[in-house]
């Protein structure tokens, strides 16, 4: 049964800016739909983000939505949780907005595993700027600012995230529109930090350059690369160079509660926050 | 049109008597033009060949889409996840 976008849209910005394609649209749509199907409040959730053209996503909701300065959106976020922790924050954001200016605020909203989730939306380039590589551009492709090819090894967005200690951790793609909303709504649901990436086309910036212009062949290109995180268990690393290896890297009950858990705060942060607050005023 | 059906303002609808598995069923598939900005995801996304690229005058590209053979379509709802641009709803 279709599903009422509209509900969720200001209408009168749609059609969007994006170019034809992209498909931060469809990340968009996702996340729509998760949010329908936890029953988040319009008016209970916050949408924040940084500068891109990901960032672009909040002006499009209509709930509360705040577009912030460039890598900034997860500090903006965590000053409205902390005000008001009962409020739902989800945060977007560009490979670059996240992981370049944005990386300090990136692995430290992780560390605090403050109650929020955010969505980055990959599309290894600036989009928004003209085509500089990010710090997820691969090994030998080009961007304006790498054009004989790019040298820089590349971010594991999930990776960080795990390490740095989200409790939700996952991977999918544009051409994986529901699984992408289970993520989401996964990510929703974690009473903690969780980041959700989504691997996306940008054929006007980064395509373009490396002769995948258009929607579809840049889609093929991510979908030829993906693999299933359980099979790339057991492959060699040489194998899964430049690959796109999609699954859930870490839930709160499994891997965390094993083993990784010895360093892990006890309580959600804007609760341990509080318990502080409430001991002082004690005093 | 069933009164469950609503389609927002400005869609075009198609319907068709379709056949899914061994089932009978109806379906509606609405698509806003003025929307539409002919990426052709939902003509590569759909397994039956039900949407056709078509050329148009707009502000994108040139191009558009159009329902060809509502009676393949097998509501497999993949061309309405992936349009990026909130312009198909199947029923
Ligand atoms: C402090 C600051 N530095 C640089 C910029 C310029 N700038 C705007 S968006 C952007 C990068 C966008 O890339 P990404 O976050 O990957 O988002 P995309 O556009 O690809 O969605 C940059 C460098 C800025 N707006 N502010
Ligand atoms: S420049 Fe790239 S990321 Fe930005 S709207 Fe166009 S396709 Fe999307
Ligand atoms: S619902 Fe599936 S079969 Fe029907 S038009 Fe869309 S993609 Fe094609
Ligand atoms: S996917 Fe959407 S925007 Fe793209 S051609 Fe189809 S209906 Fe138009």
């Amino acid at each position: 049964m279709a599903f009422d976008y509209e509900k969720y849209l200001r209408m009168d910005k749609i059609p969007h800016l994006w170019c034809p394609g992209c498909g931060i649209g469809v990340v968009l749509k996702a996340m729509l739909r998760a949010m329908e199907n936890v029953n988040w409040e319009r008016n209970d959730t916050a949408f924040v983000s940084g500068i891109g053209c990901t960032s672009r996503a909040p002006g499009y909701i209509d709930c509360n939505t705040l577009h912030t300065t460039h890598g900034r959106g997860l500090t903006f976020a965590t000053g409205i949780k902390m005000a008001q922790p009962d409020k739902n924050l989800v945060i977007f954001s560009g490979d670059g907005d996240a992981t370049a200016i944005g990386g300090n605020h990136f692995i430290h909203a992780c560390r605090r595993n403050i109650d929020m989730t955010l969505i980055v939306v990959n599309n290894n380039i600036y989009g928004m700027t003209g085509g500089q590589h990010s710090p997820t551009t691969p090994i030998g492709f080009k961007a304006s600012t790498t054009i004989y090819g790019n040298v820089d090894p590349s971010f594991d967005i999930c990776l960080l995230a795990r390490a740095a200690g989200a409790t939700y951790v996952a991977r999918s793609t544009v051409n994986k529109g529901r699984t992408l909303e289970q993520y989401i709504q996964r990510g929703f649901e974690n009473k903690g930090f969780s980041v959700i990436e989504a691997v996306s086309n940008c054929h006007t910036q980064f395509g373009r350059k490396n002769n995948m212009s258009d929607p579809i062949s840049s889609r093929k290109w991510i979908e030829d690369r993906e693999i299933p995180l359980a099979k790339a268990r057991d492959m060699k690393a040489e194998d899964l160079k430049n690959m796109v290896i999609t699954g859930e890297f870490i839930t709160e009950k499994s891997d965390l509660e094993r083993w990784e858990n010895y360093n892990r705060a006890e309580k959600e942060y804007t609760e341990a926050y509080s318990d502080i607050i409430k001991k002082v005023k004690k005093k | 049109m069933s009164e469950k059906i609503k389609l927002p303002d400005g869609f075009r609808s198609w319907e068709a008597d379709v056949k899914i598995g061994k089932k009978e069923d109806k379906v509606t598939i609405g698509h806003w033009a003025e929307g539409c900005k002919g990426c052709a995801i939902c003509v590569d996304v759909c397994p039956k060949k039900v949407w056709k690229l078509i050329e148009a005058k707009n502000k994108w590209n040139g191009q558009l889409v159009i329902v060809d053979k509502p009676d393949a379509c097998i509501k497999c709802m993949l061309c309405e996840i992936h349009c990026p641009d909130f312009c198909i709803k199947i029923f």
